[in-house]
């Protein structure tokens, strides 16, 4: 890969390519909700609409700007959207970024936690694998990482909710909080334990497998045999020095994992009736809620698309010093070690 | 002559090694390969295997728990189980067929122009891909379903379809790129060979094993997808029987307690996937392998 030499001129590049992706993505969602069949009107007047005559429908499009052709309703949005005001959301009939106010928070802390528990338990069991190759745990954490990246999420879900709230009765299904008690931790708590779960397991399994395999590439390097023959104990190799090693590798994993992990919250909020923005911009596509869904598109697509080009970048700055084929090939360093 | 004619007196004759051969069927995935070849013809005879109507609503006999009548019992319309399971199965293993199709028809167009195509182009190509791999596939697909109103198979497929082509686009890109300067495709262009014929005759031939552990895992994405969105509310309608609208019931089944509506499709589901899954990993070392003899 060729190395940048202008850190400037590398990192306005990559500022340019953001803009340019939200530019092009923020088009694409605005003509393609625009363009699709259904009635707006529906979701700020429910069933009203029908009893609408044509000149009351006219008028009230008119007065939403829902008549002007969509380039022009494109630049007015943009023109208020760089004003910080992003209109009003046809269902809920507030201000969007109140809407999603009440929301966001939910979804931070479940997308959130959910992201930093995955890959502290990918990394940990990771090591152990990698420490314990071929052993009966790592064979075991291998084959369940296989069957589980299978598993459907909101089956998995299903299952969970099917065994620990129908039949035992110990965690509850849905929700963030039971009424009235939105500021218990510990109701909150119990809440987000089976959300969480999920989120967690539908991707530990298979991060904690590349940890594994780039752990195990690292310990047939020929700095293992050096630090060995100075007398360092195992651990000591395993962590202060393989492990450091692969670490540009594992954050780069970890930005580039962000979309998946979102994208899985939303499965799993929706399954939870868990009140995020996942549960929101489902309902709002649905509802042709158009400025409610325009906003929350972008913030999913700035959140991905910044970690996509951050992980990107990582990868590009690493240096690729070894190779699979430079690797040494025997098993010895791994049997002494 | 006999071989023992050339043997040396006073050296320790070395016995080779016997090579071994081993067993054909090791490390190939025939137990996924079975099973998933039951799963598919028993979806394929469906009407001979099938002890009820699938669509019959027995309002007498719903949310039974599976007995000798009722196989796996009976969903909270009091439809068969069993019989919807094979009956259901074509439908999923039909979406997740054609919409692989898809995916990777416009994958192979996209990718081979953008392998083709001069550096300007490319790179803009390359990057509207990013952009497309960016958004969370699943947001897209259920924001273009949603707004596409009630699906039906066909329609699902399409979408799915569209949403899933560009890893694949942007392997075969890579591959395009590297054998496009080659004497063959530059003699086939200029004798007259149009795009399609190249693609075909020339290109095709030496990107399919690259793809192909890519194509098999599309199916199952598809598979997946399919299931999510059905299950949503956002897929297909119950009325279309697919593993994946038999579990949208699973929130009623919930209330009620019928285990068997959320864990048996739910089961086929995931022993299909795992299947298809273990054929892709086999496919993907067969390759591998064949590249590290180069």
């Amino acid at each position: 890969m060729r190395i940048n030499r202008n850190p400037l001129l590398y990192i306005t590049k990559k500022i340019l390519l953001f803009l340019v992706s939200i530019l092009i993505l923020s088009i694409l969602v605005f003509y393609i909700s625009r363009k699709a069949p259904g009635d707006p009107l529906v979701s700020y007047y429910g069933d009203r609409t029908e009893k609408m005559s044509a000149a009351e429908r006219h008028n009230t499009m008119e007065r939403l700007g829902l008549n002007d052709p969509i380039h022009i309703q494109y630049i007015r949005w943009i023109e208020n959207a760089a004003k910080g005001n992003f209109g009003i959301s046809f269902k809920y009939k507030q201000n969007v970024l109140e809407v999603i106010e009440g929301r966001i928070t939910n979804t931070l802390i479940l997308g959130g936690i959910g992201f930093v528990l995955t890959f502290v338990f990918s990394l940990l069991l990771g090591i152990l694998c990698a420490w314990n190759e071929d052993s009966l745990l790592d064979r075991i954490v291998r084959q369940v990482g296989t069957a589980f990246s299978c598993i459907p999420e909101f089956w998995f879900a299903l299952v969970l909710i099917l065994v620990f709230s129908v039949s035992w009765g110990i965690l509850p299904s849905s929700g963030a909080y039971s009424t009235g008690m939105e500021n218990d931790v510990l109701n909150r708590i119990r809440h987000l334990i089976l959300p969480m779960a999920v989120v967690i397991s539908g991707h530990l399994w298979y991060y904690a497998y590349m940890i594994r395999n780039k752990l195990l590439e690292e310990v047939r390097a020929d700095y293992v045999l050096l630090a060995k023959s100075k007398g360092l104990t195992k651990k000591k190799i395993m962590f202060r020095h393989c492990l450091r090693n692969i670490m540009p590798t594992f954050i780069s994993i970890m930005a580039i994992s962000v979309p998946h992990i979102l994208g899985g919250t939303y499965v799993v909020e929706t399954v939870f009736s868990y009140p995020g923005i996942g549960t929101l911009s489902y309902e709002s596509a649905r509802f042709h809620d158009y400025n409610l869904l325009m906003l929350l598109c972008m913030l999913t697509g700035i959140v991905v698309i910044f970690f996509n080009i951050l992980g990107q970048a990582i990868n590009e700055q690493i240096d690729p010093r070894i190779k699979a084929n430079e690797a040494v090939e025997t098993s010895e360093v791994l049997s002494y070690d | 002559m006999t071989d023992n004619d050339f043997v040396l007196v006073g050296i320790k004759p070395i016995k080779l090694p016997e090579t071994i051969n081993p067993p054909w069927w090791r490390g190939r995935p025939l137990f996924s390969a079975a099973i998933l070849a039951l799963i598919i013809l028993g979806c394929i005879f469906a009407n001979s295997i099938m002890t009820k109507d699938p669509t019959f609503m027995d309002l007498l006999n719903y949310s039974k728990a599976p007995n000798s009548e009722f196989l796996f019992g009976t969903d909270t319309l009091g439809r068969d189980i069993f019989s919807m399971i094979w009956y259901g199965g074509r439908i999923s293993l039909f979406i997740g067929v054609v919409a692989t199709l898809i995916s990777t028809t416009i994958a192979v167009i996209f990718g081979s122009i953008s392998g083709l195509a001069p550096d300007w182009l490319d790179t803009l190509m390359m990057r509207l891909t990013e952009i497309f791999l960016s958004v969370p596939t699943l947001l897209v697909v259920v924001i273009l379903q949603a707004i596409l109103g009630k699906a039906n198979t066909v329609s699902i497929s399409i979408v799915i379809g569209v949403t899933s082509w560009m890893s694949i686009a942007k392997v075969i890109r890579t591959e395009v790129r590297q054998i496009r300067n080659s004497e063959y495709v530059i003699a086939s262009g200029c004798m007259g060979g149009g795009f399609f014929h190249i693609l075909r005759k020339h290109l095709a031939p030496n990107f399919v094993s690259s793809i192909m552990f890519m194509v098999v895992m599309n199916i199952r994405t598809a598979i997946v997808s399919e299931s999510t969105l059905s299950f949503m509310g956002i897929g297909l309608p119950l009325e279309i029987i697919s593993w994946g609208s038999m579990l949208s019931l699973s929130e009623k089944a919930l209330l009620s307690g019928s285990w068997h509506v959320i864990l048996v499709p739910g089961v086929f589901l995931t022993v299909t996937l795992m299947c298809i899954t273990n054929i892709g990993n086999y496919l993907r070392s067969e390759v591998n392998r064949k590249e590290s003899n180069m």
